[in-house]
């Protein structure tokens, strides 16, 4: 495949992202964990020695809230939409009388949609850490830290996303479906016990965090959300890495294959 | 490239939509020239148009353009123009980066697509607005854009559904002269329409579409005079109805008159509306006849399709 209809479809598929108004309402959910961290470490400040360990919030605001709830809704409604907006509007007509294969065109709107996600999300919890850790910024574990969850959250991104683009392509209400899957499945499964928990996304995503266990750099998993750190049976992170970059190839290539076959009717 | 000479092709075309008929062994080619693609709404004429656009994949039969499938081949759209008929934009960007954004599509280098979007936006008068969101324009402005999506690639294959629908006078007599240049150049032009004027005063060669199936096509003479065998009502309003009735009793071409005492009309069943008018209108003058209204309630495309099937 030419990249060249690939780049096209991104750069005007990335124009329509950032201007949309789903995207100013999301902009809005995704700077909560900045909020919650400036909230918090002004209350740690202003009471020494009873606050929370910075990095130990900071740990709790990306299981808690990155990466089970931020990543999900925001793949859910940008992964469903790719195909369901132009099917909706009935905008689907424009790339779909242009010289443009339908993989490059679900593939550009893929792309264009994860890498806006991906500043989204990064950005927020590089500055939640900073404003967490603003008084141990030369602790170098926290970096480790850092740089593991901001892994497990683009692996996040990028596998949710491809799920939700496959999902919109062929369901009708994919939303609902995506809402189930997020909570009813995703959220729930992984806790089970014994292997069952591999049938989750996000068991693969926590694999690639530190210290799932014992907590992080002494912290000893101290944090209001210890429940969730709970992992009964970790994957080693190389199979956690490649598992995710096997399942966001399938579903993505699933899409383009549903896609290319299907029709799209217009609701007259 | 040398524009020109492409065909589109349908051989024995069907589409259904469930179990709802969309299209019915259609069997057409649509040489260069202006063709005008006129039926009713609800006739099959958007369903033909989204076949032969790759849109919708065909049930059975083959539709082609240069002799080559249409469905998923998006090569053939580097020459192939479509403005649809529905009123979807992504709205939140501007005219420019709409067009831009199609261009780009069809694989313009940037300097090429900066080009040809203010060619397009010029032609079809929106460059002052071009910078500002569709969500603002208004109907026409909308049709226009529609329009100068479909025309900015210069294609060899226009196809046009509803082209002039909301449409001011000067942009629809813009339109129109950008459809018959078309035309000159020699390349091909499918025009959809419910409104007769409107192809009428495009092309000669039409096609007529009803319940999913081609009824009739050929010269727009030979559709006249299938409509003209149509008897006509003509509803003259007027303060001397029965008067005015006389006038007319006489005329041979004039079939029936009947009074509508509640609306104070009178209605004519003419088998030649032309002639009606003319001697209606002479009448006004040179007798002072005091006529308030003239409708004609049945002349529209329907009543015309129901007579030439028979209802």
């Amino acid at each position: 495949m030419s990249m060249a209809p690939f780049l096209s479809v991104y750069r005007f598929s990335a124009k329509i992202v950032r201007r949309s108004k789903r995207t100013k309402v999301f902009i809005a959910v995704s700077v909560l964990p900045v909020i919650l961290a400036v909230v918090l470490q002004i209350n740690r400040l202003a009471s020494p020695g009873r606050g929370l360990d910075g990095l130990a919030v900071f740990s709790n605001v990306v299981m808690g809230f990155c990466l089970q709830f931020l990543v999900l809704l925001l793949s859910l409604f940008f992964g469903t939409s790719i195909t369901a907006d132009e099917v909706d509007n009935k905008t689907l007509t424009y790339p779909a009388t242009r010289p443009v294969s339908k993989t490059a065109f679900i593939l550009g709107k893929y792309a264009a949609s994860v890498s806006f996600l991906l500043v989204l999300v990064l950005t927020s919890t590089v500055v939640s850490f900073l404003i967490l850790m603003a008084d141990r910024l030369s602790y170098g574990a926290a970096w480790a830290f850092l740089g593991k969850s901001l892994a497990a959250l683009g692996f996040g991104t990028i596998c949710y996303t491809a799920l939700f683009t496959l999902a919109g392509t062929f369901l009708k209400k994919s939303i609902l479906f995506g809402l189930f899957f997020c909570f009813g499945w995703e959220n729930v499964v992984q806790y089970f016990p014994g292997t069952t928990q591999k049938f989750t996304i996000m068991h693969y995503l926590k694999s690639l965090l530190p210290g799932m266990e014992a907590g992080v750099g002494g912290t000893e998993g101290t944090g209001l959300l210890k429940f969730l750190l709970f992992r009964q049976e970790p994957t080693p992170v190389v199979t956690a890495v490649i598992t995710l970059v096997i399942l966001t190839a399938v579903f993505a290539g699933l899409a383009c294959w549903v896609f290319s076959r299907k029709e799209y009717l217009f609701d007259e | 490239m040398i524009p020109g000479g492409l065909a589109v092709r349908a051989d024995k075309l069907g589409k259904w939509y469930g179990n709802v008929l969309g299209l019915s062994d259609v069997s057409i080619e649509i040489r260069p020239g202006i063709t005008g693609l006129l039926g009713p709404n609800g006739a099959g004429k958007s369903t033909f148009m989204k076949l032969i656009t790759g849109q919708l994949r065909p049930s059975i039969g083959t539709v082609t353009i240069d002799n080559q499938p249409v469905w998923n081949n998006p090569e053939i759209f580097r020459r192939v123009g479509f403005c649809p008929e529905q009123d979807a934009f992504y709205e939140d960007t501007t005219g420019r980066e709409f067009l831009s954004g199609l261009l780009g599509l069809s694989g313009y280098s940037a300097a090429e697509v900066r080009d040809r979007s203010d060619r397009a936006l010029a032609f079809v008068g929106l460059e002052d607005a071009a910078d500002r969101l569709i969500r603002g324009y208004s109907r026409g402005m909308r049709q226009r854009l529609k329009i100068s999506q479909a025309i900015a690639h210069e294609p060899d294959i226009l196809i046009l559904d509803e082209p002039l629908n909301g449409l001011d006078p000067l942009s629809k007599r813009k339109v129109i002269k950008l459809i018959k240049d078309y035309r000159t150049e020699g390349r091909t032009v499918l025009v959809s329409s419910h409104v007769l004027p409107e192809i009428e005063a495009l092309t000669q060669s039409i096609v007529l579409v009803h319940q999913g199936k081609i009824l009739a096509e050929g010269d727009i003479h030979y559709i006249r005079d299938l409509i003209d065998a149509h008897p006509h009502v003509v509803a003259v309003k007027t303060g001397d109805g029965r008067g005015l009735a006389a006038k007319f009793v006489g005329e041979a071409d004039v079939l029936s008159v009947r009074f509508d005492e509640t609306e104070g009309t009178v209605l004519f069943e003419t088998r030649n509306r032309d002639r009606f008018f003319e001697r209606l209108t002479r009448l006004a003058a040179d007798e002072g006849l005091d006529v308030e209204e003239i409708t004609s309630p049945d002349d529209n495309l329907q009543s015309v399709f129901d007579y030439l099937v028979g209802k």
